[in-house]
C-alpha cells in the first residue's frame, strides 16, 4: 500500500505532571489531608513501513500514600499501582487498505453512550483515583476492519486484566459498623486472579443518518465480586480489619448501539443483557440514552442510564453497575486560554450524586495548570454519598512534550 | 410633438434606471468570473501540513498543527485532518464525508478516549479550535449559495483585483455573515481577500488575506492564510506546508478505520 511521503518515521511525545488533591474530611485519621502524585509518561511512536507501526508508552509515578508493593508490573494484575507501567506496547499492521491487525498491549474504547457505555463499562478500571475514570491496557490481539458501510472490531484477551479498585481504607470504603465500640475497617483480602481472559466481536454500520452496532462477548468479566470475610476480622491498632476476598466470575454478554444525527442533536443508545449463572453477579439489562449538542464552543452531553434487573446484591458491590441508574450531565467547553468542565451525576435509587468541576488554563502550549473539584454528596447508601471524605479539590500542573 | 414630452422624470429616474438595468450585466459578470475561478483553481485532492498560530492583542501566541487530506473539491470532498501538535490535540483526527443534497458526516476520533464519535455538523458560527476563525470560514466557497454583484475594482498587495459583493442566500442554510466582499486577482483568477460583515455591520469585521501565492503542482495556490479579527484586534495566521495537488490517495484514506488508525496517516 503506497502512502504519499511514505517513510520510516518517528514521534516521541509524553509529559510530565505533578498533582495534589486536599480532603475536606476524614473518618480516620490513617487518611491523609493531603496527597501528592508525580507523573512521567514518554510514548514512542514509529511507522516501520507503510503497513506497519508500532508504539509504547511508558508511565512512572510516585504518590505520597506510598500505595505500591510491586516496582514493575507488566500485567498490571498486581492490587496497587507499580512505580512503572506499560500503558501501550502494540503493533498493527495493515493487512489491506482496512483492516489492521494490532497485538501487545492495548487499551480499548468501546460503546457511544457518554459518561456510561454497557459495551465499554466491563473493560477494566483503575480505580486508584476513583473519580478519574482511567482505563487498564489489556494483552491481546485485535483485529479491526472496514468493508464498504460495515465495520468489525474483534478482540481476544488470554489472561484478563482485573480491575484495580481503591485502597482499602475509611476513605475509599467506609463502613459503618462498629464492633465492641471500635470502628470496622475492610482490608485487602485473597485475590483470586483471573486464569483465563475474553473475546468479544463488534460489528458497527452506517446508514444515511444512523450508525447501528451489535456487539458479543464471553469470558471473564474484570470486575471483581468482593466476599468479606468476617470470619477473618482482626485487630488491626484501633480498629477492626475485615479482610475482602476478590473474585472474578464468568459472563457472557451481547448488546446494540445506535446514534443518530438529527439537526444539530445527535442521539444515542444502548442496551446490553448480560448473563452470569454466579449467584453473586446475577443477570443484567442494562440500557441507555443521551444526547449531545454543541453550543458554539461548548459541548453539552446528557445521559441516562440503568439496569432494568435486580442485582442479587448491593449494586455498591459491583463496579460497573455500582452508579445505576443515574441521570449524567456533562458540559465543556474550550476557551482561548483553555477549558473547563462540569460533570454532574445523580443517583437515581438514592438520590446522591457527584459533582466534579475542573479548570485548565494553558498557560502555554506545552503548560497547562489545573484546578478542580469533586464533591460527593447525598444519602450515604449511594455509591457517591457513602464516600463523604471523598470531597477534595484538586490541582495539577502538566508540562508535555 | 416637442422632446418635452417624453422627458425622463428627473435626473435621479435616470440613474436608477441604469442602475436596475446594468445590475443583471453585473451580477452575471461576477458569476461569470466566479465560475472561471472555480473551473481554474479545482483540484482533484489536496493535500498540506498545516501550521497556525494565533495571535492575541496582548501579544500572546498559540499554535497548532495537522495534515489535511482532501480528496474532491467544495460541496463533493472527503476531508481527512490530523492534529500533531501541540500535545493535548496530537491525534485527534477529523473525518469529513460528503452525502448529496444534506449535510456531510462527519466524525471525531479523540486518542484520550480510543473512540471515534460522530457529531453533527458543526454550529457554523463556533470557532474553529479557538481561532479567528469560524467553522464557515473554513469551508471552501461555494459561490451558487451567494447572490453576486461585481462592485468595483481594487488593489491588493500590488496586484489588481475584480472586488465582487457575495450576500448569502436564504435557502443556502444559515450564514454568519451578512455579506462577503471577494477580492479576486484578475491575472489569475484566485481570491486573494475577502472582508467578512456580520449583520449590520459597515465595516468589515474580519478580514481573511490569502498570501504567497505560488505555483504548485501547477496551480495556484496561497501558502498563507492571515484571519484578521478587526474587533478584538487578534490574527490567526495558518501556514501551508508541503503542499501537494491532483496526487493519487491511498484507498482507505478517508475512512472510518483510518480514522481511528493512530500514526497511520
Amino acid at each position: 500500500m503506497a502512502w504519499a511521503g511514505s517513510g520510516v518515521a518517528q514521534t516521541w511525545s509524553g509529559f510530565v505532571e505533578t498533582r495534589g488533591f486536599a480532603y475536606a474530611d476524614r473518618a480516620s485519621v490513617r487518611d491523609p489531608w493531603v496527597v501528592g502524585w508525580a507523573t512521567a509518561q514518554g510514548t514512542v511512536e514509529q511507522r516501520v513501513s507503510p503497513s506497519l507501526r508500532l508504539s509504547a508508552t511508558l508511565r512512572t509515578e510516585v504518590m505520597s500514600t506510598g500505595d505500591r508493593d510491586l516496582f514493575l508490573d507488566l500485567a498490571d494484575r498486581d492490587l496497587r499501582r507499580t512505580a512503572i507501567s506499560l500503558r501501550e506496547a502494540w503493533v498493527s499492521w495493515s493487512v489491506a487498505p482496512t483492516v489492521d491487525v494490532e497485538a501487545g498491549r492495548l487499551l480499548l474504547g468501546w460503546g457511544k453512550t457518554d459518561g456510561y457505555s454497557p459495551a465499554d463499562a466491563f473493560l477494566p478500571r483503575d480505580l486508584t483515583d476513583p473519580f478519574a475514570d482511567e482505563k487498564l491496557p489489556l494483552w491481546g490481539l485485535r483485529t479491526r476492519g472496514q468493508a464498504g458501510a460495515l465495520r468489525f472490531d474483534g478482540v481476544f484477551v488470554p489472561l484478563g486484566t482485573p480491575w484495580r479498585v481503591p485502597v482499602s481504607s475509611p476513605r475509599f470504603a467506609p463502613v459503618d459498623s462498629t464492633v465492641a465500640g471500635l470502628p470496622v475497617i475492610v482490608v485487602d483480602g485473597e485475590n483470586d486472579l483471573p486464569r483465563t481472559g475474553w473475546g468479544a466481536l463488534r460489528l458497527l454500520a452506517t446508514f444515511s443518518d444512523w450508525d447501528v452496532g451489535a456487539w458479543a462477548r464471553t469470558g471473564i468479566r474484570p470486575a471483581p465480586l468482593l466476599t468479606p470475610r468476617p470470619d477473618l476480622a482482626f485487630l488491626d491498632g484501633d480498629a477492626v480489619a475485615v479482610p475482602s476476598d476478590r473474585r472474578y466470575a464468568r459472563e457472557d454478554a451481547a448488546g446494540i448501539e445506535l446514534s443518530r444525527v438529527s439537526g444539530a442533536w445527535v442521539l444515542r443508545a444502548e442496551g446490553a443483557a448480560l448473563f452470569s449463572d454466579d449467584p453473586g453477579l446475577g443477570d443484567a439489562l442494562i440500557w441507555t440514552v443521551g444526547v449531545e449538542r454543541a453550543f458554539g464552543d461548548g459541548t453539552l452531553l446528557l445521559t441516562l442510564a440503568a439496569n432494568a434487573r435486580a442485582t442479587p446484591v448491593d449494586p455498591l458491590l459491583l463496579f460497573d453497575r455500582a452508579i445505576l441508574p443515574a441521570f449524567l450531565a456533562i458540559w465543556q467547553r474550550t476557551e482561548r486560554w483553555g477549558s473547563w468542565r462540569a460533570v454532574w451525576t445523580q443517583g437515581l435509587r438514592h438520590g446522591d450524586g457527584l459533582v466534579k468541576g475542573e479548570v485548565s488554563w494553558n498557560a502555554t502550549d506545552a503548560l497547562a495548570i489545573t484546578l478542580g473539584a469533586d464533591v460527593p454528596y447525598g444519602s450515604r447508601s449511594g455509591p457517591f454519598g457513602s464516600r463523604p471524605d471523598l470531597r477534595r479539590v484538586r490541582a495539577g500542573v502538566r508540562s508535555s512534550f | 410633438m416637442s422632446r418635452r414630452r417624453f422627458p425622463l422624470a428627473s435626473p435621479h429616474l435616470a440613474l436608477f434606471l441604469l442602475a436596475v438595468l446594468a445590475f443583471p450585466a453585473r451580477a452575471d459578470e461576477a458569476r461569470s468570473l466566479l465560475v472561471q475561478s472555480e473551473e481554474r483553481h479545482r483540484t482533484k485532492s489536496q493535500e498540506y501540513e498545516g501550521d497556525l498560530a494565533v495571535t492575541s492583542k496582548d501579544g500572546k501566541e498559540r499554535r497548532k498543527s495537522w495534515r489535511s487530506y482532501r480528496l474532491g473539491y467544495a460541496g463533493d470532498s472527503k476531508m481527512l485532518i490530523r492534529f500533531t501538535a501541540p500535545p493535548e490535540v496530537k491525534g485527534v483526527g477529523f473525518l469529513s464525508l460528503p452525502r448529496p443534497g444534506k449535510n456531510p458526516d462527519q466524525w471525531l476520533y479523540l486518542p484520550s478516549m480510543k473512540r471515534e464519535r460522530r457529531i453533527a455538523a458543526q454550529d457554523r458560527s463556533a470557532s474553529f479550535v479557538g481561532t479567528d476563525f469560524n467553522y464557515e470560514d473554513m469551508e471552501e466557497l461555494d459561490h451558487e449559495k451567494y447572490d453576486v454583484k461585481l462592485l468595483a475594482e481594487d488593489t491588493v498587495a500590488g496586484q489588481p483585483c475584480f472586488v465582487i459583493e457575495a450576500r448569502p442566500r436564504s435557502d443556502a442554510g444559515k450564514s454568519l455573515y451578512e455579506k462577503k466582499l471577494l477580492f479576486l486577482r484578475k491575472d489569475i483568477l484566485y481570491l486573494v481577500r475577502m472582508d467578512l460583515f456580520r449583520s449590520g455591520e459597515k465595516e468589515p469585521g474580519k478580514r481573511l488575506l490569502l498570501e504567497d501565492v505560488a505555483l504548485v503542482d501547477g496551480r495556484h495556490v496561497a501558502r498563507r492564510m492571515t484571519m484578521q479579527d478587526l474587533g478584538k484586534g487578534s490574527t490567526t495566521v495558518i501556514r501551508l506546508e508541503k503542499l501537494a495537488f491532483d496526487r493519487p490517495q491511498p484507498e482507505g484514506r478517508h475512512t472510518l478505520q483510518n480514522l481511528v488508525r493512530e500514526g497511520g496517516d
